[in-house]
């Protein structure tokens, strides 16, 4: 592979992009990476000399949102040009073919590299009236999913409905959607990036990471990579401090939220989210929601729509009790409501024993003997 | 800690000393109860910290040292609450596992009696010296709670714990209640359960100890209750009132 002119290096040329830049790319990766500094070199190196890795694009019951987080970067960044340069072979929204075209581009590739290319997943599979809701070329999306998955190096599931599931799985999940590991069974290699829509530059690492040591990152128990959700929202929030302080935001727009007091009373979801967001942050670093001045939502765990909600408050309602119960006040009532019973039980209890003698009567045969260490026998 | 038992009302009342509680078992009772009214307090100033706290962020940490004391109550909460556990296997028969669930036939079937004392359709709780059935399988429901709790403790607490935290290894919990943020609910729920329980207890504890005036609420600190001697005789065979027996 090393024999090769880097694509990379040529690539940067025609766009005008410095090799100063380039390894100030290559150092910020090996940051979001959590590699010491020195990796940035080994990364560039890495780059430089690896052949193009073929990567196809499968978009089902998506919104193309994770297609439009990496595609309108405001400046060609070395991302933009990593992604480019990467996802040539098939991807519905961006390539130029389309119809049989496409469709033959996408069988070309899973028939002459077979195990050598990266599938990108976005959007959730659903499995609904035989696959009806959601067909590419007259095929059911969760066919596409299995065979393309099915024989690719690795997958990488982008956007929380690829992953989890996300808004189309949510209850009741009309279409029966599913998330790539649970619609392909036994897939290899997946990688779950989710967040709706997932941070680009978390794809880009995952890619770079690829590049330069030859297999995946570490993942968690999620097939995350540790390295963009190894840690809480919270963990990483600027906003912690106040947290921690108990200065929290009590409406929009008091002067807390004019301060930038923590949001945890206005249901941040950030002490149950991981991701990376407060070190990447979005649009090319610019800023994050809670920099901004809202709480996280949650958008990157399991489920997140059917658990986060409602954004806006701590907890969720109590079921049964309509959805924007309060569990605390549910909880009061109900306490009370223990201890209303008990009283009137008592009241009970003391009327009927004014009634009534109150003794006990001797034991039926008091010359058996009752001793103490032949206690009860139940 | 002595306590002298109420006298005797009245003549026909011919009663026995019992030891029931073990001092582990009165131990790890206060302590629950302790962590648990301090887990209560502050873990609903967590859950709505209600508190202004004005000036400058880096001057305060309100939040931070309720979330202490709460983390440190729950390391009491939990230990005793593995303590009672493990004493239900090595302590005396009151303290035992099978009073919590009704394993044997001689506890099930003193459910409905218990239950027709409580709904007043007999005048005397059947004759148990510990906890009766009824009491027993509430408790047994209880413990599953302090379990459920501290697991979901433990689960959320893995989430922030330091990278080293041995307590990091907790983590898989998450997934089993459904993600975090459902961890949080389950938590401040069974918080509210286990309150809607001490107002129960409190007040059967009260009653206990008047109908049957045997020290119930002394034998938390002393250890001794004061049993009928029928009671030692007969309880574990028969479950009929004793005064609709004899046509009372
Ligand atoms: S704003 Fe959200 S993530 Fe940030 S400290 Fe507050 S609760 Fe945590
Ligand atoms: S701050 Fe929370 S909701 Fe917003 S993008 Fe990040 S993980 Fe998603």
């Amino acid at each position: 592979m090393d024999q090769t002119p880097s694509w990379l290096v040529e690539e940067l040329e025609r766009r005008g992009v410095s090799r100063r830049d380039f390894l100030g790319f290559c150092g910020v990766m090996s940051t979001a990476l959590a590699l010491p500094t020195s990796a940035g070199a080994k990364i560039a190196d890495a780059i430089e000399r690896k052949e193009k890795p073929t990567l196809v694009w499968l978009e089902f019951q998506d919104c193309a949102g994770n297609t439009e987080s990496f595609l309108r970067a405001g400046r060609p960044t070395v991302a933009d040009i990593v992604l480019d340069t990467l996802s040539v072979d098939y991807h519905e929204t961006i390539m130029a073919a389309a119809g049989h075209r496409a469709e033959e581009a996408l069988a070309g590739v899973v028939a002459d590299k077979p195990g050598g290319y990266i599938a990108v997943v976005e959007g959730s599979i659903p499995t609904g009236a035989n696959g009806a809701y959601c067909t590419i070329g007259g095929r059911a999306a969760i066919d596409i999913a299995r065979e393309v998955c099915g024989n690719a190096l690795a997958t990488i599931a982008i956007g929380t409905c690829a992953a989890f599931g996300g808004l189309p799985a949510a209850a009741p999940n009309p279409t029966g959607a599913l998330s790539v590991a649970d619609a392909v069974p036994g897939v290899k290699n997946l990688i779950n990036l989710p967040a709706c829509p997932a941070n680009a530059d978390n794809l880009v690492a995952v890619i770079v990471y690829y590049l330069t040591f030859n297999r995946l990152p570490p993942l968690d128990a999620y097939k995350r990579p540790l390295f963009a959700y190894g840690k809480t929202i919270h963990d990483n929030c600027e906003r912690r401090a106040h947290y921690d302080a108990g200065q929290y935001v009590e409406n929009w727009g008091d002067d807390g939220h004019r301060t930038g007091y923590c949001l945890y009373k206005m249901g941040c979801k950030g002490p149950v989210s991981y991701q990376n967001c407060p070190n990447v942050g979005w649009n090319e670093g610019t800023n994050w929601p809670i920099g901004c001045g809202h709480g996280c939502i949650g958008c990157a765990e399991p489920d997140f729509w059917d658990q986060m909600t409602p954004f806006y408050s701590h907890l969720a309602g109590v079921p049964g009790f309509g959805l924007h119960s309060k569990v605390d006040r549910v909880g009061i009532w109900a306490t009370a409501g223990v201890a209303a019973a008990f009283a009137a039980h008592g009241l009970v209890q003391l009327g009927k024993r004014s009634f009534r003698e109150r003794t006990y009567v001797k034991a039926a045969a008091p010359e058996r003997p009752a001793a103490e260490e032949k206690g009860d026998q139940a | 800690m002595k306590i002298t038992p109420r006298p005797a009302p009245a003549e026909e009342i011919c009663l026995a000393k019992v030891y029931v509680w073990e001092l582990p078992v009165r131990l790890t009772h206060w302590l629950i109860a302790t962590s648990i009214a301090v887990l209560a307090v502050t873990g609903f100033f967590i859950g709505n910290p209600s508190l202004v706290s004005p000036g400058q962020a880096g001057n305060q940490f309100v939040m931070g040292y309720t979330r202490l004391v709460h983390f440190y109550a729950a390391i009491v909460f939990t230990l005793s609450v593995l303590a009672r556990i493990t004493w239900m296997f090595v302590g005396n028969k009151y303290s035992a596992w099978d009073k919590f669930i009704p394993a044997r036939r001689v506890r099930r079937k003193g459910l409905l009696p218990t239950f027709k004392f409580y709904s007043f359709l007999l005048r005397k709780p059947p004759g148990f010296v510990g906890h009766n059935p009824l009491a027993g399988l509430t408790y047994c429901f209880v413990f599953l709670l302090y379990l459920g709790t501290i697991c979901t403790g433990l689960a959320m607490y893995s989430a922030s714990a330091h990278v080293d935290s041995p307590l990091r290894f907790f983590s898989f919990l998450i997934p089993i209640f459904g993600g975090l943020q459902s961890a949080r609910w389950i938590h401040h729920v069974i918080m509210w359960l286990l309150l809607g329980f001490a107002a129960h207890h409190v007040y059967s504890a009260v009653l206990m100890s008047t109908i049957e005036a045997n020290a119930t609420i002394e034998s938390i600190f002393s250890g001794f209750k004061y049993v009928p001697r029928e009671d030692l005789i007969f309880s574990g065979y028969r479950f009929v009132d004793r005064h609709t027996e004899r046509g009372g």
